[in-house]
């Protein structure tokens, strides 16, 4: 009762997010996170984005921060670990509804390690697609069936979480 | 030619200006270009940048088409249906108490039944300008009420329109009752013409003005708005009914997010130089013969809008704080009050009607912002008891999710 018409998508996010239209001004998320309330953020029609931190004891946000629409999606980025992987995180993986993306790196033992897209069969073989290739800091989107996988490249690979594993095996060993 | 540039140029630097100053302290911006308009017109001493106000007459005229047609062009049948019946239900209740209670007022102000019906929707119907920006601007688009804000905004807007179109028939001088029943006729057709070609044809309206090109979209719908609302006037139903609906109809196009984007500036620039020519009309001298009503009047309003704003709360389960975040931040009066100022005076209606809404847009927009910025120690003053003894509801969302940890 406390929440009018709380439309939770559990087909995006996994559950524990709630989508709120608010009218004129956009889309209101409610993400459940620690520290006893929620984080919620407001995306503007504008592409302004709002983060309210909520303090469930209190009726003002404990912290509020307004970011445009590039601030936003560097942010996003990062929190995502576009930028840098902490060490204590084996993968990281995004999952967009049955849609993941991951990042993995070919080491020099790798089975995939000095053969191309093609010889590799991955699509086919793996039903994974590799949608770009970050080596030396420098991105390949899209690479070609013909291109190498190089010791170190890193791979960013688009799929179903299911078949991450399968893909794992057959190019990263 | 030049003094002509020098008046206009000055009036919207005027304007900028002075709301610039009230931007500062966090109040909104429509009370002081109308107040711009007010020192810088003929009534009052010092620089008169413009002397007639028929000179801005044209421009005043799109920034008020232009005002209805975005708000038509964000207006969303699915957003009013979003919020469910109880949504509807709470806009109703504060439209019939603040609507109701403005018609009882006007009518016992005694200026006239016509007059009354003005001061009914004037000091009944929220500013969704005002009202939105001040939930940004407070931080408080996470508050589970705000939606429940913006929501009564939504039923407030379509009432709106339906009020104007109504209203029109009756201040356009028609005599005796037949001519009245036949200019209700004509806008009720206007209303349901334009609503079915919204319905169905926006997909054939859209393609006449569809282009990649964003240059050309502006041109083609900035012609097609000042068209319609022309085209509304002509007929006698207002170029301010025309223009949303045409916003209306646009808004189920492909592009309508294109042009919401790009009337903004527009619009602002215009609907500026509308309140601007506004508060040209206006005579500060008259304050003092106006200044008891208004005081009575925002007396009212903030009783009722703090009534709707419990009965709002009620019937969603929020406590106190919401209650009184609800009342206090759609008490601010804007746009449409000013609109139906003008209809008013072009109507030729009583001459006490203008300074009256001016002071009380101009008086309530500095008390809105400031009584809902202190919306929580206010809270204080809702008797307790009109809230269900149950344990605190905390006016903010409490984490969600279908696992519930309520």
């Amino acid at each position: 009762m406390n929440r009018p018409d709380p439309r939770p998508s559990p087909k995006l996010f996994g559950g524990d997010v709630t989508e709120v239209a608010l009218p004129g001004i956009g889309q209101r998320y409610d993400i459940g996170v620690a520290d006893g309330g929620p984080l919620t953020v407001v995306i503007h029609h504008s592409g302004r984005r709002d983060l309210y931190v909520i303090d469930p004891q209190g009726d003002e946000p404990r912290a509020a921060v307004t970011l445009t629409d590039a601030q936003a999606r560097t942010l996003g980025a990062i929190l995502g670990g576009a930028y840098f992987k902490p060490a204590v995180v084996e993968e990281i993986e995004a999952v967009i509804g049955d849609l993941l993306i991951d990042w993995v790196t070919v080491e020099e033992t790798s089975p995939g390690a000095g053969r191309t897209i093609a010889e590799l069969e991955i699509r086919r073989r793996t039903r994974m697609t590799v949608a770009a290739i970050l080596r030396d800091r420098v991105p390949l989107i899209a690479p070609e069936p013909t291109e190498t996988l190089l010791p170190g490249d890193r791979l960013v690979v688009i799929g179903r979480q299911e078949d991450l594993t399968g893909f794992r095996r057959h190019v990263v060993g | 030619m030049g003094d002509t540039l020098v008046a206009v140029g000055g009036a919207f630097l005027a304007a900028g200006l002075l709301a610039r100053l009230g931007r500062r302290v966090g109040l909104p911006t429509i009370p002081f270009f109308m107040a711009a308009g007010v020192i810088f017109g003929p009534n009052t001493p010092g620089i008169a940048l413009v002397e007639h106000p028929e000179d801005l007459e044209l421009l005043a005229a799109l920034g008020l088409i232009l005002l209805l047609f975005h708000l038509g062009l964000e207006f969303s049948v699915g957003d009013l249906l979003a919020g469910g019946r109880r949504l509807l239900g709470v806009g109703a209740i504060y439209l019939l108490l603040n609507v109701g209670g403005g018609l009882a007022f006007g009518a016992a102000l005694g200026w006239g039944s016509r007059e009354a019906l003005v001061v009914a929707g004037a000091v009944g119907i929220s500013s969704s300008a005002i009202v939105t920006k001040l939930l940004v601007e407070l931080r408080r688009l996470a508050n589970t009420e705000s939606r429940l804000i913006l929501g009564i905004i939504v039923v407030e807007d379509i009432f709106l329109a339906l009020y104007l179109a109504l209203l029109q028939p009756v201040l356009g001088g028609a005599q005796g009752a037949s001519e009245v029943a036949v200019q209700f006729a004509v806008a009720f057709a206007f209303l349901v013409g334009l609503g079915a070609v919204a319905r169905w044809g926006a997909g054939v309206v859209g393609r006449l003005i569809t282009t990649s090109d964003d240059e050309l979209l502006t041109v083609c719908f900035v012609g097609l708005a000042i068209l319609v609302a022309g085209a509304a006037e002509e007929l006698g139903v207002s170029d301010a009914i025309g223009a949303f609906m045409i916003g209306l109809v646009l808004a189920e196009s492909t592009v309508a997010h294109r042009i919401e984007h790009l009337v903004l500036p527009l619009r602002d620039a215009f609907a500026a130089a509308f309140f601007f020519a506004f508060g040209l009309t206006i005579d500060p001298g008259d304050a003092w013969s106006v200044a008891g009503p208004v005081g009575v009047a925002m007396a009212l309003s903030i009783v009722l809008n703090l009534t709707a704003g419990v009965i709002a709360a009620r019937l969603h389960g929020f406590g106190r704080v919401a209650a009184a975040n609800i009342g206090f931040t759609i008490l601010g009066r804007g746009e449409f009050s000013l609109i139906l100022a003008t209809l008013a005076a072009s109507a030729g209606l009583d001459g006490r009607i203008g300074p009256f809404v001016a002071l009380y847009v101009l008086l309530l927009a500095v008390a809105g912002p400031l009584l809902t910025a202190r919306s929580r120690r206010l809270a204080r003053l809702l008797p307790a008891r009109l809230f269900p003894p149950a344990p605190t509801r905390p006016a903010v969302a409490a984490p969600p999710g279908p696992k519930g940890t309520p």
